[in-house]
């Protein structure tokens, strides 16, 4: 693939008769990028991957992956990414070995070349059971990892993972995320979406979404500084928040968010002299930390901010 | 405890209602379905194609086959020329009638007037009735064809049907077909429904629903029975309106009947549902079922001459009883000895598969 | 990208065959049900209906009359019992104790000892239809009995009727049912098979998966039913094998012409199954579907017991849609009579075009779009 972007998208819309799932979205990403999507459900994450992996064809605008475009329906786009889906990932009644199998069937691997993948595949992910075992008798985190294998047997230059982790442990979800950046330290390019902030944090720049459009899109500090240039403090009520210190806060000037976070308070103003300000007429004793934002807070300011 | 098992058969319903697939297969495919059937179905040997092979200037011959033709059983069929057996082994003909190669009426003058009837013998019923219908004509109409004086035959028998206006088969076949169709919708909806539940995992939830497994059970089948009750009046009143299927019995007894059957189906849907680890082997279950109940329900063939050893079958079969008592009730007036005999083996066999069901449901949610 | 890659169409094949053997409880069900429900209906199903009780009343009581009624009784198929009176054989009638009623007059055995026409009252209760038919039928093959033990000295018939059966000259009756049930059987377990493959692909996500490679809905069709196509000739080879060393039904005609119109057939009644599956996507649908469109239309519009010659003409047409329907006459053709494949023309070009159009069906109706 020559010089340019591994991937862009121009006003690409997906309609399903009159529900509208991805609306006039546009951006573009490089290679070896880790690539997120960040969003609740049915904000159109799933949508917009299917759609670049070749799966659906846009109702409007344009996509161009791997220097591909849809002029072809999307079958060559097909040729030259690897998917791993949400809902399914490997077939329980198979082995690992028929799985893997069919998976080069399909791309019409030479099977020694096949081999050859395999070996390389199970390497990086540390696979080392035998070919025969049955996926059924596979713990979560492994499955979704040989599921990663299968998805790359072709070595695809992009690589699109629809909520990767969902269901497996916390520990399982760590590695894998090692994975992801081995695989981008390979050259590839990978485009990852999830709904943990933990996990956005990890990726390289994340596209937020919020009911088909893009409401922002920059690398994780860039969104945090972005949404919250000045300060942002947690408060510790020692308890449940007194409604008149809440309703005073609320009434500063200068702040940005307000947001409960378990028992305790998050609040972002524009600068530190507002937050002083604010902050003065609390309740003695309430306990003050600033805290760096999170991309939780970003998320909540973006999203739900939206709809106030 | 009762709002919350009836909050549970509510839930249920829409489930099953939301899908207009679904509604279609419940309610119209039926109404199609005994159409077709009613219309269709007919056990009567009829439109026998007959082919007649004869010298080609054989008037006599000629006659003689037009009057086979106007009898109304038999469909000419042209000889061409054809050898005979070739017209039959080809499917062409039923029938041939062979003439003598001299010509009938000659023949006929020379005392060697017989005439040859080849029948296929692949269908013995319909080879039968063949010979049967080809006599009839040919006693009538042979001798005067020929030119000579009728000869009755030594001995005749004067065979005379009764009941005949019924043997027009829709009002026989329909209630058949009415306990086929309720039969295959109730088992296929119910052994099919709680296992898709199993297999995507739902039916966990229910578990955790503070209702106690007698009630998990009757949340889950009480609908299916509803919705299958439901199916049988429809069946039932299609019968009577498009077919003109009377209703001679009492309604009570057509209820009684539908439900001691529907709760057998349901019961036994149900049973196969709980040893089925996925949809492909329920419907294996249900085709298991279903095969054998519908070929020995009695409008297929005669049950009553079945070997000894296989007859209890036919007595563990529902759909059997359920037959028996629609043709009873729809067409006898639901003459008492026979309903309470069959009503009670349909009560036993609700009795007997429910308890097994319920058993067994209780495994699977433990 | 070509439209159909053979190598793609092979690794779902082989996939498939990966699903089969690991789900022994269908493999053996598909091999052994058709062999069971064969043997037990092989035996269960008999048309020849016997013990049929006649009420007999003989007013004449000549040896000639007793004859009469012992020759219904040596038939085999009557069981005589005397009547008092023609009302009482009315009733007998009526309340279902008899099945037909015998009348003879005062005067039979003379006629008939004279050589004059002797005519004998015979009543059938027409209650069910079929069975009525049946009894009608025995009559001729009575009459001849009758004549035969009277030894009445009957004018020679100047025309009489020679009947033949042929192909069947025993009548019996098992071999138009074993084939057909064999027709029916693997027919309707074809369908069920591959009705819900293509649907639980849907329904578990896999068939996204599929879809984001190279892979062509037609590579599908052709893979998923590749392996059935095989299960079902073993399926077939072994209900043959029942049929003819069990039940002895003869094979008069051609193996290969056999052979290509099960093969025929199987594809028909697979692709009928894909094409469920296609179009409903989820299995509980597809099985309904299936099971509508198949037990039933099958059991009983194929020709199987209810003779598609008695329907109406426009059912006679619409039964032409239906696979099992050309099969029958096939494999009773073949089987029965020793056709041949110009006998058989007819059939097996419809087998040909139905296969044609529902996979062309199949083809068309795979939609690839994904719901919301």
């Amino acid at each position: 693939m020559n010089g340019g972007p591994a991937l862009e998208a121009r006003d690409l819309t997906i309609k399903f008769g009159d529900f509208t799932a991805v609306d006039g979205v546009t951006f573009s990403v490089e290679r070896g990028e880790i690539f997120g999507f960040l969003g609740a459900n049915g904000a159109g994450k799933t949508t917009t991957i299917r759609t670049l992996c070749g799966l659906l064809v846009p109702t409007r605008g344009e996509a161009r992956v791997g220097g591909l475009d849809f002029s072809d329906g999307g079958r060559g786009i097909k040729g030259k990414v690897g998917y791993m889906s949400q809902k399914f990932t490997l077939y329980n009644d198979l082995t690992v070995g028929e799985n893997l199998d069919f998976a080069a069937g399909l791309r019409k691997l030479d099977p020694a070349y096949a081999r050859r993948r395999r070996e390389e595949l199970f390497s990086l992910i540390a696979f080392d059971r035998p070919l025969s075992t049955m996926v059924s008798s596979l713990p979560g985190g492994v499955k979704q990892e040989l599921s990663l294998a299968a998805a790359m047997l072709h070595d695809p230059e992009i690589v699109f993972l629809d909520e990767p982790t969902a269901g497996v442990s916390p520990a399982s979800r760590a590695r894998f995320w090692e994975l992801i950046r081995e695989v981008t330290g390979l050259g590839k390019t990978v485009l990852v979406t999830t709904h943990y902030m933990d996990e956005a944090e990890q990726c390289g720049r994340i596209a937020l979404m919020r009911t088909g459009k893009l409401i922002a899109l920059d690398s994780p500090a860039g969104l945090k500084s972005a949404a919250f240039p000045g300060p942002m403090v947690e408060l510790d009520f020692g308890g449940p928040a007194p409604a008149t210190a809440l309703e005073g806060l609320g009434r500063a000037p200068g702040l940005l968010e307000l947001s409960p976070h378990g028992m305790r308070w998050h609040a972002a103003f524009a600068g530190g002299r507002e937050m002083e300000a604010a902050l003065a007429g609390l309740p003695a004793g309430t306990g003050r930390r600033e805290i760096p934002p999170s991309l939780e807070d970003v998320f909540i300011r973006l999203v739900e901010g939206a709809e106030r | 405890m009762k709002r919350t098992l009836l909050a549970f058969i509510r839930k249920e319903f829409a489930q099953v209602l939301r899908d207009p697939r679904m509604k279609m297969m419940l309610f119209v495919m039926p109404m199609i379905q005994m159409t077709v059937f009613g219309l269709a179905l007919s056990s009567e040997i009829k439109n026998i194609r007959l082919a007649a092979v004869h010298a080609p200037d054989d008037a006599a011959a000629r006659r003689l086959a037009e009057r086979f033709t106007s009898s109304g059983w038999f469909l000419p069929v042209a000889a061409e020329g054809r050898d005979p057996a070739g017209l039959v082994v080809s499917g062409a003909a039923d029938a041939v009638l062979v003439f003598p190669a001299e010509g009938f009426a000659r023949a006929a003058a020379r005392g060697r007037g017989a005439v040859q009837l080849l029948v296929d013998g692949t269908s013995v019923t319909r080879a039968r009735s063949v010979e049967a219908y080809a006599r009839a004509v040919f006693s009538a109409r042979a001798a005067a064809a020929a030119g000579l004086a009728p000869a009755p035959p030594p001995l005749s028998f004067d065979a005379r049907v009764l009941y005949n206006p019924e043997m027009e088969s829709p009002v026989f076949m329909v209630p058949g077909v009415m306990g086929m169709i309720v039969c295959l919708v109730t088992i296929i909806l119910t052994s099919m429904s709680l296992t898709r539940e199993r297999e995507m995992g739902t039916f966990e939830t229910i578990v955790s629903a503070p209702l106690e497994n007698r009630e998990i059970l009757l949340g889950k089948t009480v609908p299916y029975v509803v919705l299958g009750l439901v199916n049988a009046a429809l069946v039932i009143a299609a019968g009577f309106l498009i077919f003109g299927v009377p209703v001679r019995g009492a309604l009570w007894q057509l209820a009684a009947a539908a439900l001691g059957f529907v709760v057998t189906t349901v019961s036994i849907g149900t049973l196969i549902s709980t040893i089925s680890r996925n949809q492909q082997q329920a419907m294996m279950g249900g085709f298991i079922f279903l095969f054998p109940a519908v070929l020995m329900s009695g409008i297929m063939y005669p049950v009553e001459n079945m070997p000894a050893l296989l007859k209890p079958a036919v007595y563990l079969d529902p759909l059997y009883y359920f037959t028996a008592l629609l043709r009873n009730i729809l067409l006898k007036g639901g003459d008492p000895a026979v309903f309470a005999r069959d009503m009670a083996a349909l009560a036993v066999m609700a009795a007997a598969t429910g308890t097994l069901a319920y058993k067994r449901f209780r495994q699977t949610l433990n | 990208m070509t439209f159909f890659d053979p190598r793609r169409a092979a690794a779902v094949a082989r996939k498939e065959v990966m699903h089969i053997l690991r789900d022994p409880f269908t493999l053996v069900l598909v091999l052994g049900l058709p062999v069971v429900l064969v043997v037990f209906f092989g035996f269960a199903i008999d048309f020849d209906v016997k013990n049929l009780r006649l009420g007999v009343y003989d007013r004449d009581n000549t040896r000639h009359s007793r004859q009469v009624a012992s020759v219904f009784e040596s038939s085999g198929y009557f069981l005589p019992e005397g009547a008092s009176s023609p009302a009482d054989a009315a009733r007998g009638l009526d309340s279902g104790r008899y099945s037909a009623a015998l009348l003879i007059e005062p005067g039979f055995g003379r006629d008939l000892g004279r050589g004059a026409p002797a005519r004998v009252q015979f009543i059938v209760d027409g209650t069910d239809n079929s069975k009525a038919q049946a009894v009608l039928g025995y009559l001729p093959g009575i009459t001849s009995a009758a004549l035969r033990k009277t030894g009445a000295p009957a004018a020679a018939d100047p025309v009489p009727l020679a009947t033949r059966y042929m192909y069947n000259p025993e009548l019996n009756s098992r071999w138009f049912v074993i084939p057909g049930l064999a027709v029916i059987i693997i027919g309707l377990l074809s369908i069920l098979m591959t009705a819900l493959t293509v649907a639980r692909e849907w329904e578990n996500g896999s068939m996204e998966l599929l879809l984001s490679t190279p892979l062509r809905p037609a590579e599908i069709i052709a893979g998923k039913i590749a392996p059935y196509v095989l299960l079902v000739l073993g399926g077939v080879f072994f209900v043959n094998l029942v049929a003819r060393l069990g039940f002895g039904v003869p094979f008069r005609g051609s193996h290969p012409l056999f052979l290509s119109g099960t093969l025929l057939f199987a594809l028909a009644c697979l692709s009928q199954g894909i094409v469920i599956s296609v179009i409903t996507r989820q299995q509980q649908l597809a099985m309904q579907l299936s099971m509508i469109s198949g037990l039933l239309p099958s059991l009983l519009l194929s020709g199987f017991i209810f003779p598609v010659e008695s329907m109406p003409p426009f059912f006679r047409y619409f039964t032409m849609i239906l696979s099992p329907r050309w099969f029958m006459e096939a494999a009773r053709g073949i089987t029965i009579r020793g056709a041949g494949a110009a006998d058989l023309a007819l059939p097996l070009l419809a087998l040909c075009g139905l296969c044609a159009l529902l996979l062309a069906a199949a083809f068309r109706k795979f939609k690839t779009d994904l719901e919301p």
